[in-house]
């Protein structure tokens, strides 16, 4: 579905991401994991458009998508979610997913200005569609609690169901994981294992390895913007490299 | 149903005004104090994506001359060059505005404020077609509206062109109000709150800024054609930085977050300082006390204000009906 090709980006004399190939196959559950500062977010940023890479290729569904603007790769089906500002504090719960539902059949600006009877029921059927999405992740009962008030957890489901909103053939998450309690960790890895078995394709940047190696088919490790080993759970455990950028050389 | 009531009951004062007023430089007043309102709240409208442009004098500089040329150089009627003129503005602010909406925060603020001053110095230097700093004289009036065995407005008088105004403004506000209902108006505040995350989720961020941009940029066009049809003059800085600034002014002391917001404050900041004129050389002291109250005291401005009195007046009433 997706493969990476030589990916390059300088900042300046630095290489912040250094000739990574890469292959996310259809139906799969991809890790991307590496230390603090590996280059994991850049390489999103890379992929969605954020920023251009300085060398290499980005292909999905068989179409070269490097350097376009993050909106045009949203519109192809890969939506990623974000470490830190995943959604709109000041709507409710419900407008996030409403928003987010903006890539479905749009209603028309005249539709909703003369409120004619398409708009209306279009307006209804994204309605509909919003509320399935936060029932599916478990937030229906928040729908209209305003998405700054929410507890921590929360708001990172949120940032996942927005994302599901916008139709995704490739769901990127950005360390979904990051600041939940043991239990809300369970139940997010509950919920992407539940989107893997529903046929969605996942791409998993995670700091949290006891999930990474649960939920990843197969796992890719950056360390200083290379790729240093690529592989199943059990593989990469095993991995010299992987041991060594994690516990420093000494444990090697 | 009360809200129903007080609305139909604030359109026939403001019809009846200028019957009740006394002589035309109230009602002079009370049509720039509409101006004031249709440029405060498509100020606002552009606000809603995030962005607070000082290009508004500018761009309803640019709308009054367009209007005063087509209508002397070409020979338009009134009505089609006003229309042309707020399309001609909205054009020049969405290709000015592909480069300026990359810019965020107070860049965005700072380059359209310089783009306002270019307009000034543009329409000072372009001698051959704006007449330079002299500006531009002897525009004609609107064009009369004959309905043939009923009547002929033939804005002869200041009324008429109150209730020219009146029409515009209404219709001005009608196209907002219906925008920020719209899912237009909320991917506008979803750009607002986050505009990376809009922007991921397949929302073409700069398209919609300009968008933005362009449809309150329109109004202003509107309102300086039909300024230019009023007066019929117009100088180059007759729409300066400085009534730019007030514009501004208007929407933050008004309330930025309500609809009314900029309606109450553009009403409010345009009839206090003409009650009393010998007061009119302190206007700048006036405006920045204002700013100054609203922004310490009553944060979400006049509106915020009006409607706690409202509900506090309620509130009292409610208890001697219970």
């Amino acid at each position: 579905m997706l493969e990476i090709r030589g990916l390059t980006k300088f900042f300046g004399g630095l290489e912040a991401v250094s000739n990574v190939d890469m292959t996310v196959q259809t139906g799969q559950i991809m890790g991307l994991i590496g230390p603090n500062g590996a280059g994991k977010t850049t390489f999103f940023n890379l992929l969605t458009g954020v920023i251009r890479p300085t060398r290499g290729s980005v292909i999905f569904e068989g179409e070269d998508i490097t350097g376009k603007k993050p909106h045009n790769v949203a519109k192809k089906g890969m939506i990623r979610t974000f470490q830190a500002t995943n959604i709109y504090p000041d709507f409710t719960v419900l407008d996030n997913i409403v928003l987010s539902c903006h890539l479905r059949p749009g209603v028309g600006f005249l539709e909703t200005m003369l409120h004619t009877r398409s708009g209306r029921r279009k307006d209804r059927e994204i309605l509909d569609r919003s509320l399935a999405i936060l029932r599916e992740v478990g937030l229906d009962g928040l729908a209209h609690v305003t998405a700054r008030n929410l507890a921590h957890g929360h708001k990172r489901t949120l940032g996942i169901a927005a994302a599901l909103a916008c139709g995704p053939k490739l769901l990127m998450l950005d360390e979904p994981l990051s600041g939940m309690n043991g239990e809300e960790v369970t139940e997010t890895m509950k919920l992407i294992t539940r989107l893997w078995e529903k046929g969605m394709t996942i791409l998993l940047i995670e700091h949290n390895m006891r999930a990474t190696m649960s939920l990843c088919h197969k796992i890719v490790v950056i360390s200083f913007g290379k790729k240093i080993a690529e592989g199943t759970p059990e593989e990469i455990k095993a991995h010299p490299e992987v041991v060594k950028a994690y516990l420093g050389a000494g444990h090697a | 149903m009360k809200r129903a009531f007080s609305s139909v009951l604030l359109a026939a004062g403001l019809v009846v005004l200028p019957l009740v007023a006394s002589g035309p430089y109230y009602i002079h007043t009370f049509i720039l104090a509409m101006m004031n309102i249709a440029l405060a709240s498509s100020l606002r409208l552009i606000s809603l994506s995030g962005q607070i442009p000082l290009a508004h004098g500018g761009m309803a500089t640019i709308g009054a001359y367009m209007s005063a040329l087509l209508m002397m150089k070409l020979g338009l009627s009134s009505w089609l060059s006003l229309i042309i003129a707020g399309l001609g503005v909205a054009l020049i602010a969405t290709l000015v505005g592909y480069p300026f909406v990359r810019l965020k925060g107070v860049y965005f603020t700072i380059v359209t404020a310089f783009f306002g001053e270019m307009v000034v110095l543009t329409a000072q230097q372009w001698q051959s077609l704006t007449g330079g700093s002299g500006g531009v004289y002897g525009i004609p009036g609107p064009d009369p509206i004959v309905v043939p065995g009923l009547f002929t407005i033939d804005f002869s008088s200041k009324a008429e062109f109150y209730y020219l105004v009146l029409f515009l403004v209404a219709v001005n506000l009608a196209f907002i109000y219906a925008i920020e209902k719209s899912r237009v108006g909320l991917t506008f505040s979803g750009i607002k709150q986050a505009d990376s995350l809009a922007e991921s989720s397949g929302i073409d961020t700069i398209g919609f800024k300009v968008l933005a941009f362009a449809a309150g940029s329109f109004f202003a066009g509107i309102v300086g054609a039909f300024y230019s049809q009023y007066i019929s003059a117009i100088a180059p800085d007759s729409f300066g930085f400085m009534f730019t600034v007030y514009t501004l002014v208007y929407m933050v002391a008004g309330g930025q977050k309500s609809f009314m917001g900029p309606i109450l404050g553009a009403i409010v900041l345009t009839l206090l300082p003409e009650v009393t004129r010998s007061f009119k050389e302190y206007v700048p002291f006036f405006f920045a006390a204002v700013l100054i109250a609203v922004i310490f005291f009553v944060p979400d401005g006049i509106a915020g204000l009006a409607l706690r009195t409202t509900w506090w007046v309620s509130k009292k009433l409610g208890m001697k009906h219970a």
